[in-house]
């Protein structure tokens, strides 16, 4: 589901990272609170998609981010529909895949290098209530670096489980998941101790 | 079971050892259990091969060396640098590979990986670059700079690990295992490029008893012991006798 940087030269690209994030983060805002129907919402995601055009990517890229997106689409519907009528529900989704295509939109186009070094830069003045920035930036990249990780591991656990016979379960997944994730967090303490992060 | 040492062989070329590990009475306890005990040796030799049985203390040895386990007794030197009392400094003389390199990709495309090593080393964000861009050259990466470090395969993931570890130029490498989990091919580049091509000092813990007598020394531990310090030869037809 995270998206990652693909090298290119539009000016989505070339644009520095910080001046991304805070656009990001104004445009959030605003779909957040002032998109409050379907032809808010509608003019909002031709905004995002005229952005996916304006950096290179075509139809097919948005497709292809719009499809990871469907657990969160479905999570998020069916959660509303029981408490809201449905028109509503489907707005408030509709505002959830705008914001998160926009955001990633942003991680397509910049390096997540860049990326940590603009949030280093912004949390800078929080250093004097005691927040490291620095830890708070590579906590992120981790976060993004091991997600593929831990679907491997979801992915070998459903392949051993079948080869057993077992149907995939959620019940029977979680426990090894766990188990493999914990190892694999120890195994990177010690990655990130011999690479000097302490 | 304890040896008397042997004397520790020459290097094979008969240069004078310019860099040397050195052991004096050491010993470590992990959650109150002895797993390391009075290690005595001095280690002049480039290529070092540390073999043993499973769990017999040869991954805590180097694990002492890589910084991610103290001494609970003795001294340890790297270089003649203390690693208790001068561990920063040793830390940055030290690079280790482990043998899953899944575990040793902290940032999420390749070519920030490999620059993720040169942070806070006073480098400007261009020598950054550029440096990043010769490692990525040199050990066949550069094509694959700005993929997704996991997409990699087992071999390259391991180049990753290892490009990373020598882009700071350290002056030893602890290497557990590096090659346990990849195929025959991956593995001859692997140990090609510890053995032949590097010219840093290199603790190589392994249970490839091929991989072991290419080195110039030969470590054996076992029940938390040094069990023996020779040439690979004869330490390698030891073991394998004990194996029976």
């Amino acid at each position: 589901m995270i998206a990652l940087y693909r090298p290119g030269t539009s000016p989505l690209h070339r644009l520095p990272a910080g001046p991304k994030l805070i656009a990001l983060m104004l445009l959030a805002i605003a779909i957040t609170v002032f998109a409050s129907n379907a032809w808010y919402i509608a003019g909002a995601s031709a905004l995002v998609v005229a952005g996916y055009f304006a950096a290179g990517f075509g139809p097919l890229e948005i497709l292809r981010q719009l499809w990871t997106l469907r657990w969160i689409v479905a999570v998020t519907l069916i959660t509303q529909v029981i408490f809201l009528p449905l028109p509503v529900a489907a707005t408030n989704t509709g505002r959830v895949v705008t914001v998160v295509m926009l955001a990633t939109l942003v991680t397509l186009t910049t390096r997540t290098s860049a990326l940590l070094d603009a949030v280093e830069r912004g949390l800078g003045p929080l250093r004097r209530i005691g927040v490291d920035p620095a830890r708070v930036g590579l906590v992120m990249a981790m976060t993004i670096t091991v997600v593929p990780v831990i679907a491997g591991y979801a992915a070998s656990i459903r392949d051993a489980q079948r080869a057993r016979g077992a149907k995939p379960r959620l019940r029977i997944l979680v426990m090894p998941l766990l188990v493999m994730s914990l190892k694999h967090a120890d195994e990177l303490g010690d990655a990130l101790v011999a690479r000097g992060a302490e | 079971m304890t040896t008397p040492l042997p004397s520790i062989p020459a290097s094979p070329d008969g240069t004078p050892p310019s860099r040397e590990l050195a052991f004096e009475g050491v010993g470590v306890d992990l959650a109150g259990v002895t797993v390391l005990r009075d290690v005595t040796v001095t280690l002049p030799q480039r290529r070092i091969a540390v073999i043993g049985s499973n769990g017999s203390g040869k991954s805590t040895f180097a694990r002492l060396l890589g910084g991610l386990v103290a001494p609970s007794r003795g001294r340890v030197a790297v270089h003649g640098h203390d690693l208790v009392a001068e561990r920063k400094q040793v830390l940055r003389m030290v690079g280790s590979v482990f043998s899953n390199p899944d575990a040793q990709i902290i940032m999420p495309t390749v070519a920030e990986d490999v620059a993720f090593s040169l942070r806070r080393r006073g480098l400007t964000r261009e020598e950054v670059a550029r440096r990043v861009t010769a490692t990525l050259e040199r050990y066949g990466l550069a094509e694959r700079a700005d993929a997704p470090a996991h997409s990699l395969s087992g071999g390259q993931k391991q180049l990753l690990a290892l490009s990373a570890v020598l882009i700071t130029e350290p002056a030893l490498i602890v290497a557990d295992e590096p090659t346990a989990l990849l195929d025959g091919r991956n593995s001859r580049l692997i140990s090609a490029l510890l053995l032949d091509e590097i010219p840093q000092q290199l603790v190589l813990v392994t249970h490839d008893l091929e991989l072991a007598a290419r080195c110039d020394v030969a470590v054996r531990f076992e029940d938390g012991r040094l069990f023996e310090v020779d040439d690979p030869a004869p330490v390698i037809a030891r073991y394998r006798r004990d194996l029976g």
